[in-house]
């Protein structure tokens, strides 16, 4: 009874979630992980592509790392605050360098939502997502 | 000072004239003029000469004492100098003090230039070495993420399904193993940054007593679960202008060395402050096996582990000591310590004071935490 009650919850919060990492064993862990808790989830590995995404679909979340070649996280977070600022309160920042608290809260007053330290707890990162929504 | 040529004009000089005067002197009074006469030319000639002769020492004394002054000061500041024209027919002495400078410096000067040469080389090797450490460090740390990450997720009954208990032991062991790798590239990494000068600090105003209260909460149960006792010590509360976060790094460090060579029964660790004129000083003392004196300066080297000759096993990468003092020289303050064989070591670390009343400061306890938003 409890497991239909707790399924039901988790449909309810069904969320479309773009992630944007190179990496694909990151990529990877984290969409199966997000699967599993039965979200969508959209994966590209280049942030030109990761651009074209946000501008075309609609996301509930963005999983953005920040060190991408060519085009990396911090393009597209310049890109977004010109263009589409309004998308900005759905980023979730990954990144694997350790970034001070001051470039932290520069990401905070663009109105990013989190900025998360690699190797990331998904537990975490799951709440930062939830808290996009909210 | 005066210069030989002064003297020896000034002595010959004066010798030259007396022997005139003389001459004039002995012309004047004496009877026999004729005599007077030649003794008075004797006389000239010998003042004449003796001018002629202190030229002649002069020129032949003062040059080659004048060239090797030069080549010298040459020598001293440009590592080289002009070779000298000198030939053999003047003082020998001098000649071959010359001679013996030139060879003597043509080798140092050689010698000089090969470990120019050499330092460069291996500042150029050092540069690289690090910069490679720092690019395989990374590349170390990503696959880090996606192990952790299935690792956290193997264990979620819900989503995974159920484990056994042998699979969960196994699951924990690889836990273990993967967060002390990932403690150990994280060392390397900070201490790649220190050396590379690139460390970043955020200071802020903080008091002494959150600093070490932050330790303690954040130690106690540790070291309860080691059965070791630990214990705060506050020597009044300062403000000092600092980054908790890298202080708290220190204390993790500090503690976990203190736990790691702890005796076996009654092992106690104390950290807490001791309150200076113009600075605040922080320690942690252990009851621990100490460290031999002669070990002592090694300390703080990069990689340097404790030669206990007990059978402890050692687990530290023998980073935590030197990234420690990293940061605290880094901070504007220095890292000693006072041990004794078989009583224990203390650590200490001085934070430069800030001159604020602490009650003026109301958002200061906020600072410690605020620092670790989304981190």
């Amino acid at each position: 009874m409890s497991k239909t009650i707790s399924l039901k919850k988790a449909k309810k919060q069904n969320l479309n979630i773009l992630i944007i990492d190179d990496n694909e064993q990151i990529t990877q862990l984290i969409s199966s992980f997000l699967d599993m808790s039965n979200h969508n989830c959209t994966v590209v590995n280049d942030g030109i592509e990761g651009l074209e995404q946000i501008k075309t679909n609609q996301f509930d979340s963005i999983l953005l790392d920040l060190s991408m070649p060519e085009f990396d996280g911090y393009d597209i977070l310049n890109t977004l605050e010109k263009d589409d600022p309004t998308q900005m309160h759905k980023i979730v920042i990954l990144t694997a360098s350790s970034i001070s608290p001051y470039v932290i809260q520069k990401f905070r007053d663009l109105g990013v939502s989190a900025c998360l330290q690699k190797p990331v707890d998904i537990d975490q990162l799951l709440s930062s997502i939830n808290d996009t929504v909210n | 000072m005066f210069k030989i040529k002064q003297a020896l004009f000034l002595i010959f000089g004066i010798t030259s004239f007396i022997i005139f005067y003389i001459g004039i002197l002995n012309y004047v009074t004496t009877q026999d003029k004729n005599m007077g006469l030649l003794i008075l030319i004797f006389s000239a000639i010998v003042s004449v000469g003796t001018m002629f002769a202190t030229f002649y020492i002069s020129k032949n004394l003062t040059n080659p004492i004048e060239i090797l002054i030069q080549q010298m000061k040459e020598f001293s500041q440009t590592n080289s100098f002009t070779a000298s024209s000198l030939d053999d027919k003047g003082i020998q002495e001098l000649y071959t003090l010359n001679k013996n400078f030139e060879d003597m410096a043509n080798k140092v000067g050689k010698a000089l230039e090969k470990e120019k040469q050499l330092n460069l080389e291996l500042k150029e090797m050092d540069t690289r070495k690090t910069e490679f450490m720092s690019m395989i460090s990374h590349e170390l740390k990503t696959p880090i993420m996606p192990i952790m990450g299935y690792l956290q997720l193997l264990k979620k009954e819900d989503l995974m399904g159920k484990l056994n208990e042998k699979q969960l032991d196994a699951l924990n062991e690889i836990t273990i193993s993967t967060e002390r790798l990932e403690k150990l590239i994280q060392d390397v990494l900070t201490a790649q940054k220190i050396d590379l000068g690139k460390l970043s600090t955020e200071k802020v105003n903080v008091e002494s007593k959150v600093l070490v209260e932050d330790a303690y909460r954040a130690f106690h149960p540790f070291c309860q679960n080691k059965d070791v006792q630990l214990n705060m010590s506050l020597d009044g509360n300062e403000v000092v202008y600092s980054d908790s976060d890298r202080i708290s790094q220190v204390f993790s460090n500090l503690i976990s060395n203190a736990l790691a060579f702890m005796p076996e029964k009654n092992g106690i660790i104390e950290i807490g402050t001791l309150n200076n004129s113009e600075n605040m000083t922080f320690f942690v003392r252990d009851n621990g096996i100490g460290i031999p004196e002669d070990q002592q300066k090694n300390i703080f080297k990069k990689f340097y582990q404790v030669d206990t000759s007990s059978r402890r096993k050692k687990e530290g990468s023998g980073l935590g000591l030197s990234i420690s003092e990293g940061i605290i020289k880094n901070l504007g303050g220095k890292m000693w310590l006072d041990s004794t064989i078989n009583q224990g070591t203390t650590f200490f670390f001085d934070l430069p004071k800030v001159s604020v009343p602490i009650e003026n400061l109301k958002s200061l306890k906020t600072t410690s935490q605020s620092n670790h938003i989304s981190s």
